[in-house]
């Protein structure tokens, strides 16, 4: 058997089988790593579950037969609390009923999750679509430019930010709805995304900042630059693509913050209108009812938790297959 | 006439004082043996930020009225210090006795006892409670409070003891006339029970060189055996005793306690926790509320049986209907069989709620009280009646198919902005859906809610109302509620056909001075309403109170519908 350049294995047919040694990208570097964390599949895995439930909660409920707002006052008693053990989790009601009204736990859990998730996810879009244009700008004009966002970034981390989003809630909201956002909820819901957005960009900005200015002093772009490449050449061809690593970073880390400042404000009282479902709301709610049904203050939490657990575990997970420096022990 | 907490632990309710509430009640209330001792610090624990108005001529809050006259403020007459029943008698306290009246029932003479004196050691004279009386008048400055002077005194564009001319204050000392230590109110109407108004803490006397208008509110001068210590809103009201009050000049006061230290800004939550434990100071508190989700805890464990109590309060609740917007009998009609009444009781406590009321007139109010003949296909045990209320629609559809539209296409529903009311709203929006009948929900800020709903540029179709009597006359009731001159009419029915005739009668029941056939006339007009669903009655309601192991006298005041806090006392 001649050498050849490749190695070559036999695979029992007789036939020489030659496979190259193939040089891999960092993404599918990350990818091994990720892949390799079976605790981060995990949690993924959740994440998927949830996003799955959440877009078919009225499928869901209907092949269930509950409601988030069907009362069922049969499953309560005389003195309106849940009529069993449990909060009454029974076959007809699997997480129990609400005190007072007999609403399928369930069924708000469900619906609830759309709108944690559908906060979530639209705030972290904005925030990061927001953070990583200012944050290319600055890092990639310096100058006057970098100054005015600079200060901006440093102006919005000044607010007293969460004060800010409970004080401006009613004004702000009835200002939309005098705009044309349909009254009611969907104006608390802008109201809580923009609010969101308004004072998350920074984060994402500041980090893009710091890695532009890095990045744009590195050879490629140096050469691209000598070439005659253009400004939105550099940036979208060469910079962006190198961002994207501690841009996922913050993304997967930040979204459990935006869906606990939801549930915080609906908390709070300024969160979702009744009769609509929102972990928050159930949250607020049960927590009155601590002594005489425990059920129902755990069922949302424990809902709430673990979706955010889960996002913080993914993002770690993502941030340790991005960066193999920082090693880190798997516990699985 | 607001009432802290109606339907569990709402922000608040209009509502005005007294009458003899504890029809059949509870009985658990009496204080432990032997007669009260003196001494030790009595704690309120309030969820309230400060207690609504302490000026004697702006109070009218049920529990504030209480606080205040058995505390600080003396008045000419006041209700008997008693439990229940005998609670609701009105008897002498700065008068020597409960009124002489004359002229047909339009001149009242009373006349002052002696020995009365305010906080700085100055008697208290006619001229006091004259002064105080005209106060009301300042509607600019004294707000809230209740208004009979005005409506009654025979006194024309007076405008208060701060703007008035001397012609105008001289025409105001013909209709006050001090003459010794004898006060005379000339009346421009008869009114047969004007010694119950003089019970309310507006006709308090006020010492004009210390009176300090607007401000007078933090810091009223007492004429009572406590006085204020310090005063913070949000956190702290401190009552010491006041040593220049002295206690053969008060036939109704004994001020056990050294102090009374009022507790404001807790969270409800907090508060049943802490009557619960009933652990170091919290020995000698007493809350006037227990919220909802603690009733089962209290009230099914024996271990609390001295210290709870479950009573009739003098309050009714009931749904205010905008008959401008919901012109249609048939609508009205649907929207009272389709609520699921059940639902509604259960989300406030079930049987702590209250009994579905028949009417906007407690039975407390005896000679007032009958029993109301409702609706047809009304379910007796609260629960909707879909088909008759299905039934009323399509009526509703044939006869005034604009209304049966509106009621489709969504009626606003106002609501106050709390956790309990959004319960409300969604069993609301719930029953109502089964027979095509839209409810939108617009949440108010719970401490805005009542100004925004009596604001008249507000188009609102449904909403809440709460109520209870003055004193123990439905003319407090009828009129308050349904005429286009009441205080606190929020129908907006003042286009209705049948309306003419309804204000008719109720300013004949008001001048009919023969009390049996002024009751007879009440009853009447409390059928008129129920017959016309100018609103939908809800509930008599019930009220629920805890004390400290160690708190003495804690029977609940009939008229209005509280401890009688200055009376409260300390066990060892």
């Amino acid at each position: 058997m001649t050498s050849t350049i490749d190695s070559v294995r036999d695979d029992g047919t007789g036939v020489p089988v030659t496979a190259s040694i193939v040089g891999k990208s960092p993404r599918e570097l990350a990818w091994n790593r990720f892949r390799k964390d079976k605790f981060a599949l995990f949690a993924v895995g959740v994440i998927a579950f949830y996003i799955f439930v959440a877009l078919f909660a009225p499928i869901i409920c209907s092949a269930l037969g509950i409601s988030p707002t069907r009362l069922d006052g049969q499953a309560l008693n005389d003195y309106g609390l849940p009529d069993g053990p449990f909060g009454n989790i029974s076959t007809s009601h699997l997480l129990g009923v609400e005190p007072g009204t007999g609403r399928d736990i369930l069924a708000r859990l469900l619906y609830g999750a759309r709108v944690s998730l559908m906060v979530g996810f639209i705030a972290t879009f904005l925030t990061t679509t927001i953070g990583v244009v200012l944050g290319v700008v600055a890092g990639y004009k310096r100058g006057k430019i970098d100054a005015v966002i600079g200060r901006m970034t440093d102006l919005t981390l000044a607010f007293p930010s969460f004060l800010l989003i409970i004080a401006l809630t009613r004004p702000f909201t009835q200002r939309l709805e005098s705009i044309g956002v349909p009254e009611g909820n969907p104006a608390r819901l802008t109201y809580i995304v923009l609010v969101l957005s308004l004072f998350g960009w920074v984060y994402v900005a500041r980090v893009v900042r710091g890695q532009t200015l890095s990045l744009r002093e590195r050879e490629f772009v140096e050469a691209a630059r000598s070439c005659g490449a253009g400004n939105s050449h550099i940036i979208f061809k060469e910079l962006l693509p190198n961002l994207w690593a501690p841009v996922i970073v913050i993304v997967s880390l930040s979204l459990p913050g935006y869906v606990s400042t939801e549930a915080t404000l609906s908390f709070l009282g300024l969160g979702m209108i009744a009769p609509a479902a929102s972990w928050g709301v159930m949250l607020g709610d049960s927590v009155k009812y601590y002594r005489a049904d425990p059920t129902y203050l755990f069922i949302p939490g424990i809902a709430l938790i673990v979706l955010v657990l889960a996002f913080n575990i993914v993002g770690d997970a993502v941030r340790d297959a991005l960066d193999p420096k920082g090693d880190r022990q798997n516990l699985l | 006439m607001k009432k802290k907490s109606i339907f569990g632990a709402i922000g608040l309710g209009l509502v005005a004082s007294v009458i003899a509430a504890s029809c059949g009640g509870s009985s658990s209330s009496s204080s432990s043996g032997g007669a009260p001792k003196k001494g030790g610090t009595v704690h309120i624990l309030s969820m309230g930020e400060q207690i609504a108005h302490l000026d004697p001529q702006r109070n009218y809050t049920g529990t504030d009225l209480a606080f205040a006259a058995s505390t600080m403020q003396r008045t000419l007459t006041s209700y008997k210090y008693a439990e229940g029943d005998a609670g609701s008698e009105v008897t002498a306290d700065l008068a020597t006795d409960t009124g002489t009246v004359s002229n047909e029932g339009k001149t009242w003479a009373f006349t002052l006892g002696d020995g009365g004196t305010f906080e700085d050691g100055s008697a208290i004279t006619c001229a006091d409670v004259a002064y105080g009386v005209s106060r009301t008048f300042a509607t600019d400055i004294i707000t809230d409070g209740p208004t009979y002077a005005i409506s009654y005194l025979d006194v024309a564009d007076y405008p208060g003891p701060y703007k008035a001319t001397a012609d105008q204050q001289a025409a105001f000392d013909k209709a006050v006339n001090c003459v010794d230590k004898t006060i005379t109110f000339n009346l421009k109407v008869p009114v047969a029970d004007f010694n119950y108004t003089t019970t309310l803490t507006s006709f308090s006397p006020v010492p004009k060189a210390l009176d300090t208008g607007e401000k007078y509110d933090m810091k009223p001068v007492s004429s009572g055996p406590y006085k204020i210590e310090s005063y913070e809103i949000g956190k702290s009201l401190v009552l010491v005793r006041n040593d220049k009050w002295d206690q053969a000049s008060d036939p109704i006061r004994h001020a056990y306690a050294d102090s009374i230290v009022y507790e404001f800004g807790l969270d409800p939550s907090v508060i049943d926790e802490r009557m619960i434990k009933d652990a170091g100071d919290d020995q000698f508190a007493v809350s006037e509320s227990i919220q909802p989700e603690n009733l089962p805890t209290i009230f099914d464990d024996e271990a609390f049986k001295s210290r709870r109590v479950d009573y009739y309060d003098p309050f009714v609740s009931y749904t205010n209907l905008s008959v401008k917007n919901l012109s249609c009998l048939d609508v009205r009609k649907a929207l009272y069989l389709a609520l699921d009444r059940d639902a509604l009781r259960k989300a406030g406590g079930g049987p702590y709620t209250g009994d579905y009321a028949d009417g906007f007139i407690k039975p407390a109010l005896a000679l007032d009280y009958a029993k109301s003949k409702m609706l047809d296909g009304l379910n007796s045990d609260g629960t909707a009646n879909v088909e008759a209320a299905q039934a009323a629609m399509d009526a509703a559809k044939a006869s005034c198919p604009d209304v049966a539209k509106h009621a489709a296409d969504g009626l606003v529903y106002y609501y106050p902005d709390t956790p309990v009311w959004a319960k409300a709203i969604a069993i609301w929006i719930e029953s109502e859906a089964k027979v095509g009948i839209t409810i939108k929900g617009s949440p108010v800020e719970a401490s805005k809610y009542w100004p925004t709903v009596m604001n008249p540029d507000t188009n609102y179709d449904i909403v809440r109302g709460g109520w209870a009597p003055d004193w123990a006359n439905a003319s407090t009731v009828i009129p308050e509620l349904f005429a286009t001159s009441g205080g606190f009419n929020l129908t907006r029915n003042a286009d209705d056909p049948d309306y003419a005739a309804f204000d008719a009668a109720v300013t004949a029941a008001k001048a009919d001075l023969d009390r049996a056939s002024q009751g007879k006339k009440w009853q009447a007009l409390n059928q008129y309403v129920v017959d016309r669903l100018w609103a939908l009655p809800g509930t008599f309601l019930k009220s629920q109170s805890i004390w400290g192991s160690k708190v003495g006298n804690t029977y609940q005041w009939g008229p209005y519908g509280s401890f009688n806090f200055g009376e409260l006392s300390i066990n060892s």
